[in-house]
């Protein structure tokens, strides 16, 4: 009996994007409002987790400051659109591959304001390091400010400072909005010279494709790096800002992320060892009637019987039984270790509805790819 | 007897308990990557004052979780537990407190009430 098993079909999204992102190693996105306390989390997210320890520090500061332009831009900009459209959501995206850092972000324009944004990032592209420099200059003490807050200094700022040309693609919504894509690479380790070509059709065909994605199914937060206490943290702060009227179900992602998050630190497997915690992917996603909670990571092969038999007896439990069966575990102080309280499963099972749908994809003879999701109703 | 403080940190309640000025308070989040680790010297300090002589007639605690994870539920079990077994348990009152609207955190005072054997009060937070 396997009720709770995800079909074939649901679990192809979750590995599909779990191994387009190992492969790119991209590993944030977040799409939603930004408001100015969800960029600072995000950008504590990334200090704390998204880029890596190992990088010099200069890069760090690099990224850094490129993100902060990139997300600056997409509150200045979604503020004053006045509009119903469905996807009127900001993206931003930051992911890793290599050496290189690349940072995306997309949000609604006014199709009015196309030409003069191609015309400022044109003529930023065209400017080389010396150049941008005293544009920066002029700019800051001469230019005509905008109400928006600047003359393209945000855009001069993530050219200077990514050290690389300005990637952008506008696509069309309707008679009157835009999506603008503005994506940025920041090369490190002597790299000096400017390696993006702003007309590589690859990585526009991407990035729209990804946001298309996204927009299909709804996706509120992708996260792929590294499972700690750290991320957690972090990632539950951006939870906590999200505006839900209902408390109850703001309370009851932020329970079911804790435990599902934290399930991945204590029982996850390596796939490749890493001191920084446990390689996993959580996202979030979003129907007319519910909130949708995915984690992805690894597990032994040896482990999934215990698991499938444990999944399917919690989830073959009416509500009263689950409630018995927590009494019953919370007493047991048999089971108390600092891995295993022996309740995470049957918390979230109890706070969530329906089943706990899971599968488990062999990679080879020692892991498979193990997939759980709940559901948090919106009535 | 001494008091027990514990700072509240981003994933850890404050610990405050205060025997001189009767004052006894757990407060904010409880979601620590090590529940035991952390909650070792809650029940530490609770096994010598629940036992000892000259245990206050009465003694209020004060609940004002507004989150805490199963690690650290279970944690809470053991604390009460500690306290239902000691002489003084009937001294003991557990004040829970939740926001209205928070129907799981009521819940969750509701299972500790039917499971152990301490006078429990409920209060609903007041919009502040």
């Amino acid at each position: 009996m396997n009720q709770g098993l995800l079909d074939k079909e649901k679990l192809g999204f979750i590995y599909k994007l779990f191994k387009a992102m190992q492969k790119n190693n991209l590993n944030y996105i977040y799409r939603g409002i930004f408001t100015t306390n969800i960029t600072d989390n995000i950008l504590a997210l990334a200090e704390s987790n998204l880029v890596q320890k190992e990088d010099p520090r200069a890069l760090r500061r690099k990224v850094y400051n490129v993100m902060v332009e990139g997300l600056q831009n997409v509150t200045k900009h979604q503020a004053d659109l006045e509009t119903d459209l469905e996807n009127k959501f900001g993206v931003f995206v930051l992911k890793k591959e290599h050496y290189k850092y690349f940072i995306t972000t997309g949000n609604l324009i006014e199709n009015q304001d196309i030409e003069k944004l191609t015309g400022q990032i044109n003529q930023v592209n065209g400017m080389d390091k010396v150049e941008l420099k005293a544009y920066h200059r002029e700019v800051l003490l001469h230019g005509k400010m905008s109400n928006k807050g600047g003359a393209g200094l945000g855009l001069i700022d993530m050219a200077r400072k990514s050290g690389n040309k300005l990637l952008y693609a506008f696509e069309k919504v309707d008679e009157k909005f835009s999506y603008f894509y503005l994506h940025t690479e920041i090369p490190s380790k002597g790299i000096e010279k400017s390696t993006l070509d702003p007309k590589n059709p690859n990585i526009l065909k991407y990035i729209s494709a990804l946001h298309k994605m996204l927009n299909q199914e709804n996706v509120l937060i992708i996260f792929n790096s590294y499972f700690n206490q750290e991320s957690l943290m972090n990632l539950l702060s951006i939870i906590e800002k999200q505006m839900l009227e209902n408390i109850q179900q703001k309370k009851r992602i932020y329970n079911t992320m804790v435990e599902m998050f934290q399930n991945i630190i204590q029982h996850g497997d390596d796939y490749k060892e890493t001191e920084e915690g446990k390689a996993g992917l959580f996202y979030i996603s979003e129907t007319d009637n519910e909130f949708l909670l995915n984690t992805g990571n690894y597990i032994l092969n040896s482990k999934i019987e215990r698991l499938t038999k444990k999944l399917n007896y919690v989830n073959g439990m009416n509500y009263k039984e689950l409630d018995e069966f927590y009494d019953t575990r919370l007493l047991d102080f048999e089971i108390d270790t600092s891995k295993e309280a022996g309740l995470g499963i049957i918390d979230i099972r109890l706070k969530t509805d329906g089943v706990l749908e899971y599968s488990f994809l062999n990679i080879d003879d020692k892991y498979s790819f193990y997939t759980l999701r709940a559901k948090i109703s919106k009535n | 007897m001494e008091a027990l403080h514990i700072e509240a940190s981003e994933d850890t309640p404050k610990i405050y308990f205060e025997p001189d000025v009767e004052i006894y308070l757990l407060e904010g989040k409880s979601l620590p990557e090590n529940a035991i680790d952390f909650y070792q010297p809650v029940f530490d300090w609770a096994q010598v004052f629940f036992h000892a002589k000259d245990v206050p007639s009465t003694i209020v605690i004060n609940f004002k979780l507004d989150y805490f994870n199963t690690a650290s539920s279970k944690q809470i079990a053991k604390l009460l537990r500690i306290i239902e077994t000691s002489p003084s348990n009937e001294n003991v009152t557990i004040k829970w407190y939740y926001d209205e609207e928070d129907t799981d955190m009521l819940k969750a005072g509701n299972r500790y009430n039917k499971l152990m054997n301490i006078q429990f009060e409920f209060i609903v937070n007041k919009e502040s």
